[in-house]
C-alpha cells in the first residue's frame, strides 16, 4: 500500500513513481514497454527505466513474447513503486505476484456469458434481439 | 569410464589433429584487399611463425561432447481458473543481465491455466531473441534438415557445415549430436578424412569412430599418407577407450610399439584385415626403397 511516509524516491516532485506499459508501435501493430516512470508524465513520454516489453500480438509458434528485467522490478518495488492494474495482471500470470483477483473474477464471469448464450439456445436469442432493434 | 575431456586423450586426438599453417589460416571470404608484403629477416620470420602456430593452436581447441540433454517438464503452478480466457500462450523471459543462460528463468502460461518451464527450443528462441549472439538464428537455417545436409556433403563441405553447427546450436541439443554424427558418418562411408585433418572437428570424429569401433577407414587412410605415428596414437586410444579387447591385452603384455602394435589390433580387431595388411606392406616397401636409394 502506498504511504507517504515511503518517499524513499525523491525523484518525483508531486507525482509517484509507477511500473507501467508504454504503447508504440505503428498502426493495427501495437507493442508494450513495461516501464518505471512518474505518474504524472505522458504515458509514451519520458520514463525513469525500462524494465521489460510485452508483444500483445502471437508470434509464429503461437506465443506472446514477454521481457521482464525481474531483478530492476525487484529494485524499483522496493523504493515503493506502484503498479498499474494491468502490469499486476501481467506479473500475476508470470508467477512473480500472486494471481490478481480480478483475473480470477474476469476469468468467472466470461465463463458465465458462454453458459448463457449456449444453453437457452435460439428462441430467447430472437425474443432479447427484437427490443434491442426496436429501441 | 574415459571421458572426452582426460588429459591424455586430448593430448592424443591433439597429435592427430595435425597443424597444417596452410590450411587452419586458409583465406576466408573477407573484403577485398590488396596483398600485403612485409621484409624480414630470419629470426624475424621464425618469430612470426612461431606465434602463428600459438594461434593456430588458439584456433583448433576442441568443441565439447556431451550427451543429449533431458527435456525439461516441470510444472509451476496449475489455476484451472484461467481456461478459456486466453487464446495464446505467453513466454515470460527474465532479462537480468547478470545471470548464465542457463540458469535464466523462462516459464509458459498455456491457455488452460498451467504454468511451467519453458522447453529447451523455447528457451534457445527466447535467449536469441533478448540477447542475440553472432552467427546464431532465431530459427534454425532449413540446411540442418536431413535432406538437405546431403547435398551439402556431396559438395565436400562438411567443415563449413559443422561451424555453422556450432555457431547456431548449444553443445548438448539433440540437433547439433544428429547433424554431427551425420557428418561423421557420411565422411566414414566416402573415407573423406583429410578434409577434417587440421580442424577442430578431428578430434570430435576420432572421438566418435573410436566409440562405435569403425576405425578401420581412418586407420588405411593414415598409413596410406605415412602418418605412422597418428596410426600407433590412434590405436593407443582405442585401447584407453576399450582395455578388455583382445589387442589391448596382447599389448599390454608385450609393451608393442610401433608397427607391431598395428599389426597386433589389425590380427584382432579390424574387419577390413586385408586392406590394412595391403596398406602396411606398401608403406613398408616404400621405406624399404626410400632408405635404400
Amino acid at each position: 500500500a502506498f504511504s507517504a511516509g515511503s518517499r524513499l524516491l525523491k525523484g518525483c516532485r508531486g507525482g509517484h513513481i509507477v511500473i507501467r506499459f508504454a504503447l508504440g508501435g505503428c498502426a493495427n501493430r501495437p507493442f508494450f514497454r513495461i516501464v518505471a516512470a512518474n505518474s504524472r508524465r505522458a504515458r509514451d513520454g519520458k520514463y525513469l527505466e525500462q524494465l521489460g516489453c510485452l508483444d500483445p500480438l502471437p508470434n509464429a509458434h503461437g506465443e506472446k513474447v514477454v521481457g521482464l528485467n525481474l531483478e530492476r522490478l525487484r529494485h524499483w518495488l522496493g523504493c515503493g513503486a506502484q503498479l498499474s492494474r494491468p502490469a499486476e495482471k501481467l506479473l500475476g500470470l508470470a508467477g512473480f505476484l500472486p494471481l490478481h483477483p480480478m483475473t480470477v473474477t474476469g476469468a468467472e464471469r466470461l465463463r458465465r456469458r458462454r453458459q448463457r448464450e449456449q444453453q437457452p439456445g435460439a428462441a430467447p436469442a430472437d425474443g432479447s434481439a427484437e427490443p434491442g432493434t426496436g429501441t | 569410464k574415459p571421458a572426452f575431456t582426460d588429459e591424455a586423450v586430448q593430448t592424443l586426438l591433439y597429435k592427430m589433429t595435425g597443424l597444417d599453417l596452410h590450411k587452419v589460416f586458409r583465406p576466408v571470404k573477407k573484403d577485398l584487399r590488396p596483398p600485403q608484403y612485409k621484409l624480414m629477416t630470419e629470426a624475424q620470420l621464425e618469430e612470426a611463425t612461431r606465434k602463428a602456430i600459438e594461434e593456430a593452436k588458439a584456433k583448433l581447441i576442441m568443441p565439447p561432447v556431451l550427451n543429449e540433454r533431458e527435456p525439461i517438464d516441470d510444472v509451476l503452478a496449475e489455476d484451472k481458473v484461467l481456461e478459456g480466457t486466453e487464446t495464446a500462450k505467453y513466454v515470460f523471459t527474465d532479462l537480468t543481465y547478470s545471470i548464465p543462460h542457463r540458469e535464466r528463468f523462462i516459464v509458459v502460461r498455456e491457455p488452460n491455466g498451467v504454468l511451467r518451464k519453458a522447453s529447451w527450443e523455447e528457451r534457445d528462441r527466447m535467449i536469441q531473441i533478448f540477447f542475440p549472439k553472432e552467427g546464431r538464428r532465431v530459427i534454425p537455417p532449413v540446411l540442418f534438415k536431413d535432406e538437405n545436409l546431403g547435398t551439402v556433403f556431396q559438395q565436400d563441405r562438411h567443415e563449413d557445415v559443422l561451424n555453422m553447427c556450432i555457431a547456431q546450436f548449444e553443445p548438448d541439443s539433440p540437433d547439433y549430436i544428429r547433424v554431427h554424427h551425420r557428418a561423421y558418418e557420411d565422411i566414414e562411408k566416402h573415407g573423406k578424412y583429410d578434409l577434417l585433418r587440421s580442424t577442430r572437428h578431428f578430434g570430435g570424429m576420432v572421438w566418435y569412430l573410436l566409440n562405435r569401433k569403425k576405425t578401420d577407414g581412418l586407420l588405411i587412410d593414415m598409413i596410406n599418407r605415412d602418418l605412422l605415428d597418428d596410426a600407433t596414437s590412434l590405436i593407443t586410444l582405442y585401447h584407453v577407450l576399450h582395455p578388455e579387447c583382445q589387442s589391448a591385452k596382447e599389448a599390454k603384455e608385450g609393451k608393442l610399439q610401433g608397427v607391431d602394435l598395428i599389426k597386433v589390433f589389425v590380427k584382432t580387431e579390424s574387419q577390413r584385415e586385408g586392406y590394412i595388411q595391403l596398406a602396411l606392406q606398401a608403406y613398408e616397401e616404400a621405406m624399404a626403397t626410400s632408405s635404400a636409394s
